[in-house]
């Protein structure tokens, strides 16, 4: 209606909407134009030359093109309605105070991309209990803490800082930061966003951890992928984690990463990208094109917030596939930031992680040291001699290894003689650690310590010794719980059990994750009602909290009631030198229900006899009941990625 | 020019300088920076026909513009969006010109009316009544800048103006000799970069321009639109109601009505709405009690106040 009237009775109609609708805008006072100052010098003649730049009224529209000035009003006020929006008061929110509107940084809401389906789905996945969220939160143990916010303090409380060293070069944090946020802006310029995947297979390298922090500040989740995994063990990862970009080195001994999942491309409907660190490869972008000066630096549109997930990783899988755990800033950074003080790092250490970063272990240490500004050394991968050479270059404070690297390097002789004095602190973890390489090491460090560590994907750092514990303590145990965590050693009816009874270990607190990514069954049977997850570890806690890992509860063996471990006798016939290693699986049996059957790799010698072992395992003291019943040689154990048994597959021949 | 022995309405003799000095001194005293006259016949040659000051008032013969001052030294200094609160202080400018006009029918006896600042949504789109940019660069306290011609004072920078018309004759001032935009540091911007600060750092990037080799204006380009989409507010309101209704559910509807920005509309709708809604006074117009009691008339109630003075006087 204008005036009244109706579009019909004063003759408007939609083709002289759009005959006339741009002009009478642009006539209108919308747009207004001047040149000079016509009107501060009274240069009339100059001012009427100029009028319909000023912007004219309906009436003097109306006059000029030959409509009424009803049919003007109406159809200006269609157009004004369908050009000009009005709701663009948000623009202000951020303004004022020094901070001044920048075109080429801002983007408007509708222009800014949806999370992705299967992003939302990470989100979804992070569900916590509201009780224990209110509990931590209270207790300043969850925060604010994101991996782009710590680089950023870091950056600029102490820009010069090394913040990460390697064999051939340094970066500071000012640089570090720098590279990261053009990674960043050029991971969004590929439409990597908030939520989005990230496949990362790469070695411990400065561009591992560059692309690491990248896709943290680009608000994406990185999933790692094992350095060893080839392209069936990449594929369902891929498929699993709905990755939208996979980064890779151009080629892994004879297996080229990139050529792979290229050829993997028409199965992952929502793989984009292949991106090369390294090298270039036709079809794929290369790394150093994101890390290019020339590459804008543009701040996230919405920065990742503590709530966000920001890692997809795969549990090992030792007793089934794969499970996708969704782990978000929350849990992780609050177990780093509590966890720093713990183990007595500051901004002065300097820590070297032998496990690979594609594992939580390795990424721990990355979390700590930028939970409080420390260096980051780097070994790209692990070799003995290769550890023992940064070790002794690089001078870190603190170093995380797991037991078999030490062992590796023990075994070869490298420690004897090599410079250890930088080191305060040495965290094994990955596997059990055996008490006596826990000894031999720690007596090597002249200025430091060994500490044990407990951790899953589930949780980061579970438990671990302290500087200053005994070193009964260290050798025997994997200490307490980290900051913000309980621990609890349950019966099988779910009942805690008193300090020194074995039973299985159950873990809650600020560091834990909510459930599986997609997996409904696994999350069903990983809890217990009241938010305490089932880790299928059996441990035994002593008096003073300190846990000791005794076995997985899967793999315990029930003989006609009588149920036993079989993780000691599996130690003792890994040092029988006709065993080069020994795994016990339980094998169904229509009498006993189960028996046990030992699986060996043959050592040195004759093969060895299952009475042999038999009465080996009598003579160290081992009850009879508990003996094998069966024996079956394999050329290799089956190993996840972590070097771990996939004792899943351990199938007795018939 | 006013002419000398010019009269008020009830005749008594008035040096249009001595006015003039009364009126502008008044404006200065009661809060005014900067107030002038405008050369009315400047003002109708340019204004459009309806937008004349005799539209409004048919026996009006001067036209006096003032200015109040824009804002603190420290609201600059605040967030946008606080400082959007601070958008009243026009209202300073028209109470001025409100006591102004109320002045000039007191002391002079000739009728005057503060100028209304608002909208002939008739006419275009916010085409004002009057306009007010107008009177102020012609009355000397304003030239237009490169920001969508927003006026500015090279001693009082950016201001809020009110005007009054009335049937006294004042001798008009000229415009200011020179124009203060841009700035010597926003042509240096401008050669660099092609865009003074006011261009570059608008939210709407509604405004462009050109500089000549003097360094004077030589093109303002403002696209009102885009800065109506931020800051005429009051257009959001209908639309918000329409992309309301067209919602595709309860929940979605309800997700555009309580959205974080549309609410901000709500509550400028609620705290406005005794000032801005409800202020059509026909029916006061009408009433003769309210407009014609024996001291309704300020002029009446002037000439009472000077009648009982001269009685007592006298006695």
């Amino acid at each position: 209606m204008t005036f009244g009237l109706s579009k019909d009775q004063i003759g408007v109609t939609e083709s002289q909407i759009d005959t006339f609708g741009e002009l009478i805008f642009q006539l209108s006072h919308n747009v207004q134009d001047r040149r000079g100052d016509p009107v501060r010098r009274k240069d009339f003649t100059d001012y009427e030359r100029q009028r319909a730049g000023f912007g004219m009224s309906d009436a003097e529209i109306a006059e000029r093109i030959g409509l009424s000035k009803a049919q003007v009003t109406a159809i200006r006020n269609i157009v004004e309605r369908r050009k000009v929006r009005t709701t663009t008061y948000y623009r202000l929110n951020e303004l004022g105070g020094g901070k001044r509107f920048r075109a080429d940084e801002f983007v408007a809401p509708e222009d800014r991309p949806a999370p992705s389906g299967k992003a939302l789905a990470l989100r979804t996945a992070l569900q916590f209990d509201p009780d224990r969220t209110r509990h931590y939160v209270g207790q300043c143990w969850w925060g604010n803490d994101t991996l782009g916010g710590w680089l950023q303090r870091h950056a600029g409380e102490r820009p010069d800082h090394e913040a990460v060293a390697w064999d051939g070069g340094t970066l500071s944090y000012a640089e570090l930061e720098k590279q990261v946020a053009t990674v960043a802006a050029g991971l969004r310029g590929l439409g990597i966003g908030s939520g989005d995947v990230v496949a990362v297979q790469l070695p411990n390298t400065a561009d591992c951890l560059v692309a690491y922090l990248a896709i943290a500040a680009a608000g994406a989740v990185m999933t790692t992928i094992y350095m060893p995994y080839r392209t069936d063990e990449i594929r369902p990862l891929l498929a699993h984690s709905g990755a939208r970009a996979f980064v890779c080195p151009p080629q892994l001994d004879d297996f080229s990463p990139p050529q792979a999942v290229l050829s993997l491309k028409d199965d992952l409907a929502l793989l984009e990208h292949v991106i090369t660190v390294g090298g270039a490869v036709d079809g794929c972008i290369a790394f150093d094109a994101l890390k290019s000066p020339d590459g804008k630096r543009t701040t996230a549109v919405d920065p990742p917030v503590a709530a966000d997930p920001f890692l997809l990783l795969y549990t090992s899988g030792t007793t089934a596939s794969p499970k996708g755990v969704p782990l978000n800033y929350h849990t992780m950074l609050s177990n780093a930031r509590l966890g720093a003080p713990e183990h007595g790092f500051t901004a002065n250490d300097r820590l070297l992680s032998a496990a690979p970063f594609g594992h939580l272990f390795g990424l721990y240490s990355i979390h700590l040291a930028l939970a409080v500004g420390a260096t980051m050394v780097l070994l790209p991968a692990f070799s003995p001699p290769g550890l023992v050479q940064t070790l002794t270059a690089l001078k870190p404070t603190g170093l995380f290894a797991a037991p078999a690297h030490i062992a590796a390097c023990l075994g070869m002789g490298l420690l004897d003689d090599a410079d250890l004095s930088s080191l305060k602190l040495a965290i094994l973890s990955g596997a059990q650690v055996p008490p006596d390489l826990a000894r031999a090491f720690d007596g090597m460090l002249p200025n430091g310590s060994v500490s044990q560590l407990w951790g899953m994907t589930e949780l980061q750092a579970g438990t671990y010794t302290r500087p200053g514990d005994s070193l009964d303590v260290v050798a025997g145990s994997a200490g307490r719980a980290s900051p913000g965590a309980e621990i609890r050693v349950v019966d099988e009816n779910n009942t805690p059990l008193p300090a020194g009874e074995e039973g299985e270990l159950q873990v809650r607190g600020v560091h834990l994750f909510s459930g599986y990514f997609d997996n409904p069954g696994a999350n069903a049977a990983a809890f217990t009602d009241d938010g305490w997850f089932r880790t299928g570890d059996l441990a035994v806690v002593d008096g003073q909290g300190n846990m000791t890992l005794t076995g997985r509860s899967k793999d315990i063996i029930n003989r006609g009631g009588v149920k036993f471990n079989p993780l000691d006798i599996e130690r003792l016939l890994d040092q029988h030198p006709r065993v080069a290693q020994s795994a016990i699986v339980p094998v169904p049996d229509d009498v006993l229900g189960e028996r046990a059957c030992v699986f060996v790799v043959p050592g040195e010698g004759d093969p060895v006899t299952l009475e042999e072992l038999c009465a080996y395992l009598l003579e160290n003291g081992i009850a009879k009941t508990k003996l094998p019943e069966r024996l079956e040689f394999i050329d290799a154990m089956p190993l996840t990625a972590t070097r771990k048994i996939i004792k899943g597959r351990l199938k007795p021949s018939r | 020019m006013a002419q000398a022995g010019a009269s008020g309405r009830r005749g008594q003799s008035i040096d249009p300088h001595e006015a003039k000095e009364a009126v502008l001194g008044y404006c200065l005293k009661k809060g005014a920076l900067a107030a002038g006259v405008a050369d009315l016949d400047a003002i109708n040659r340019i204004a459009p026909p309806g937008h004349r000051p005799a539209d409004l008032m048919p026996r009006v013969k001067s036209v006096i513009a003032l200015g109040v001052g824009g804002q603190t030294q420290g609201a600059w200094t605040v967030p946008a969006k606080a400082m959007a609160y601070f958008g009243s202080t026009e209202t300073r400018a028209y109470t001025v010109a409100y006591g102004l006009s109320f002045f000039i029918e007191n002391r002079f006896k000739a009728r005057s009316i503060y100028c209304p600042p608002d909208l002939d949504n008739e006419e275009g789109p916010r085409v004002p009544l009057q306009s007010l940019k107008l009177h102020a660069e012609l009355a000397g306290i304003g030239a237009r800048s490169l920001a969508g011609d927003i006026l500015l004072h090279p001693e009082f920078g950016y201001m809020y103006f009110a005007s009054v018309f009335t049937e006294l004759e004042l001798p008009p001032d000229e415009p200011m000799q020179t124009n203060p935009c841009p700035a010597p540091s926003c042509v240096d911007l401008f050669r660099k970069q092609g865009q003074t600060p006011c261009m570059k750092f608008c939210p709407a990037q509604c405004l462009s321009g050109d500089i000549d080799e003097h360094g004077q204006q030589a093109a303002m380009h403002y696209e009102m639109s885009k800065c109506a989409e931020l800051s005429e507010q009051y257009e959001a309101l209908p639309r918000i109601l329409s992309a309301a209704m067209a919602a595709e559910d309860a929940a979605a509807r309800e997700d555009v009505l309580s959205d974080v920005d549309n609410s901000m509309f709500w509550y400028k709708m609620s705290v406005g709405s005794g000032g801005l809604l409800a202020q059509c006074f026909e029916c006061m117009r009408v009433c003769p009690i309210a407009t014609r009691s024996p001291l309704a008339d300020p002029i009446r109630r002037a000439e009472a106040r000077e009648a009982a003075a001269n009685q007592d006087g006298t006695a």
